[in-house]
């Protein structure tokens, strides 16, 4: 089955992978805290998106689609343009590189990000592996 | 251009010189323009601590401006540590209050008969009698100086005892803690008895065009203030990525031979945050405010360590403890010693006892075992007055270790300590530390940053994986003619704003009208220049080395396993400088299309 991203589909996937991908359990074992990522409107997004998950401990334990930022601010907001989202997804843009040029704007405690960048760096692998077509 | 103020110390004489206008367009000013300024003087027969050596501070077009990250001044000359060329910049508001009295730099020359410190202002400059305040700390020279002043706005650039010494690794403290640390220009103003420059001015940095500047600076500012790296390094300083760093491997640890230390988790920039960190500290007008302010179990707030300065004592000599790692670079800043090399060469220290190459007989009954730093607090002192074993030490990991017959285990490039940033891990380090000037350096290239991910399209750069060879030899070159504008300007590297902005500031402050390839004609050009200037004083295609512990591969850590191609990579580097294979001497051709054909018959 393809999994389009952005979709509400891709989404509930990336749920189900976060929560039976070994690998991903492993190294996100000491992870909390939830994130948004926001989907600036571009290209084929005419509109823009807000992805949420709550990540626990190697588990993806809530995903949603927010019509708009929640009142309780979560742990970390991930902002980047819709073509600079379907890059990271597509493997053409490194995710550190995507932060280390304003791509994509970090949000949160960065001493957590730091401390965790292998857990980061996992989730994005992830959902490359559950994508296998981007929305253009 | 604002005068460069000339001081022969020999004479006392005083005077002003006016830079060419073509001089400044070719140059833009800072190390750049220092570069063409001193090339008549730079022979391969000078001695640094001649009387004719010279010591050269500038500041560039941006300094005491309202730009981003534009606070910091260059000190250059000829090292005497290398033989070559020396230059070493630094932050706080030395830089800018210097502009502020009406010079964009100073020259100093010739050698005081006894100690001395300058005092500068608007209307007033003064040679003042200096034997008070040698043999102080830099703190204490700063404190001294200002109180003398009458002003708590002066602003004291000093050295410690260890440029009183001539400790080759010594170098100028300002603002209790921001350091030219390289290359041992302290040793060089020892020499001069020169302990120091107090300057406090009253004037504005000119600005060419006011009225298009402001929005410009205003829009950087704001754009930097909010960049995930701007907000890395205020929330944890520059040793916030040094959780990364280790990940990666690129942070070397026990003297560059191994990849995991298992204490890392406590010595972090995260750590620092969450356990002494109190507060914060900035340079002239920066947004960033990177420096760390610390308060250790005596209750004292003091200078926090950054990268440099936590990995050279802490995972460097397999030391966790990240208080002592604190009063060990406070000991280094107040006796004016590089941190870098400090830590370098004491590491080396470790590395030959532990082999048996060194004895309690050569270091005065001390012993120098991984992990235990009871001594090194002990021994930082007698290198600063080069005593005993430390008078060894005070000569620099590649003369120590031909003292005991093991250069090789030195890790240095051409007499400058390795900094630490593994290109083993990000290869790109390879070429940079091989090529850079001034010796092995991360600030002529940070292109271990470029290798993390900072490639911006902007600047040209390919984003290639981080144990990508030959291939990246384009980027190398490039990216070091890009921070050779940002030494020119003189502006901290780790503003990270588009290039486009960088021009525009350059324009609006000029009076200019270049776009983005002239500002890296500009850096290009200066980049063959320092390279001419080395070969006149006896720079060989041979010294375009790495030391042999960097192409030996970790048994683990995150680099594990590999080397960089570094013969492949330096051929493809000099292909796309256009230098001689053989030679390494920029060729005819590249000289003449930047406008140095006026060197050709000095090096050929």
């Amino acid at each position: 089955m393809a999994t389009i991203f952005p979709s509400t589909e891709w989404l509930q996937i990336l749920e189900i992978k976060l929560n039976t991908d070994g690998r991903y359990a492993e190294i996100a074992k000491n992870w909390e805290g939830d994130m948004c990522v926001v989907i600036e409107p571009g290209g084929a997004l005419n509109q823009q998106e807000i992805y949420y998950l709550d990540l626990w401990h190697g588990k993806c334990r809530k995903t949603e689609i927010l019509k708009e930022m929640p009142i309780k601010k979560p742990k970390f907001v991930l902002t980047a343009t819709y073509g600079d989202i379907a890059r990271i997804m597509k493997g053409e843009l490194d995710p550190m590189q995507a932060m280390m040029t304003r791509k994509l704007q970090v949000h949160g405690s960065l001493t957590y990000m730091m401390r965790n960048v292998p857990t980061v760096l996992d989730f994005v692998r992830c959902c490359r592996e559950i994508t296998t077509e981007i929305l253009s | 251009m604002q005068p460069i103020l000339k001081i022969n110390l020999t004479e006392g004489e005083i005077s002003e010189c006016q830079i060419p206008h073509e001089w400044e367009q070719d140059y833009l000013g800072g190390a750049s323009l220092a570069a063409r300024m001193l090339y008549p003087i730079l022979t391969e027969e000078l001695d640094p601590f001649s009387s004719e050596s010279p010591l050269l501070f500038l500041t560039g077009p941006l300094t005491g401006t309202s730009g981003p990250t534009v606070g910091r001044f260059v000190v250059c000359g000829k090292s005497p540590a290398t033989g070559l060329w020396a230059e070493s910049n630094c932050g706080g508001f030395w830089g800018p209050e210097l502009r502020f009295c009406g010079y964009d730099g100073l020259w100093i020359q010739g050698k005081a008969n006894k100690p001395v410190y300058i005092w500068i202002t608007d209307n007033n400059i003064e040679i003042r009698d200096g034997n008070k305040v040698w043999g102080m700390d830099t703190y204490e020279t700063q404190t001294y100086i200002k109180n003398e002043s009458g002003s708590s706005g002066t602003r004291v650039l000093t050295i410690g005892p260890a440029g009183e010494n001539g400790v080759l690794f010594a170098g100028f403290i300002c603002d209790n803690g921001r350091a030219a640390g390289r290359t041992g220009l302290g040793a060089v103003a020892g020499a001069k008895n020169l302990k120091a420059i107090a300057v406090r001015g009253t004037k504005k940095a000119p600005i060419a065009q006011p009225l298009s500047f402001s929005p410009v600076r205003s829009m950087s500012n704001r754009a930097l203030k909010d960049d995930n790296l701007s907000r890395l390094f205020h929330d944890l300083g520059t040793a916030g990525v040094a959780d990364y760093a280790d990940y990666l491997g690129s942070m070397p640890k026990k003297y560059y031979s191994s990849g995991k230390f298992e204490g890392i988790d406590m010595v972090s920039g995260s750590t620092m945050a969450e356990t002494i960190l109190t507060g914060t500290s900035a340079c002239h007008a920066c947004v960033i405010a990177c420096g760390r302010v610390v308060r250790l179990a005596d209750g004292v707030k003091r200078k926090g360590p950054e990268y440099e300065t936590i990995v050279s004592f802490g995972p460097n000599i397999l030391n966790n403890d990240l208080a002592a790692i604190t009063r060990m670079g406070e000991l280094c800043d107040r006796y004016g010693m590089d941190t870098i090399s400090t830590g370098n060469t004491l590491g080396l220290a470790f590395q030959l006892f532990e082999k048996g190459i060194i004895t309690t007989s050569d270091t005065g009954s001390l012993t120098l075992k991984w992990g235990e730093i009871g001594n090194v607090e002990k021994l930082l002192g007698m290198i600063a007055r080069r005593e005993g074993f430390g008078n060894l030490l005070a000569m620099g990991s590649k003369r120590f270790g031909q003292h005991f017959n093991a250069e090789a285990e030195a890790v240095q490039v051409n007499g400058l300590e390795v900094p630490y940033h593994d290109p083993r891990a990000l290869s790109g380090m390879a070429l940079v530390y091989a090529t850079s000037p001034r010796g092995a350096c991360h600030n002529q290239s940070d292109y271990f940053i470029a290798d993390m991910g900072q490639t911006d399209a902007g600047l040209g750069l390919e984003f290639y994986p981080r144990h990508a060879g030959k291939e990246k030899a384009h980027n190398v070159a490039r990216h070091q003619d890009w921070r050779t504008v940002f030494n020119a300007m003189v502006m901290c590297i780790f503003a990270n704003i588009p290039v486009e902005t960088v021009v525009d500031l350059v324009n609006t402050v000029c009076g200019y009208d270049w776009d983005t390839e002239d500002l890296f004609r500009s850096g290009e050009r200066a980049w063959n220049l320092k390279r001419a200037i080395n070969i006149r004083m006896g720079l060989k295609r041979d010294n375009d080395r790495l030391p042999q512990a960097l192409l030996e591969p970790y048994q683990a850590g995150g680099s594990a396993g590999y080397v960089p191609p570094f013969s492949e990579m330096l051929t493809a580097y000099y292909e796309v400088r256009r230098w001689d294979p053989i030679t390494g001497k920029p060729s005819k051709e590249i000289l003449t299309n930047l406008g140095l054909e006026w060197i050709v018959q000095d090096i050929y």
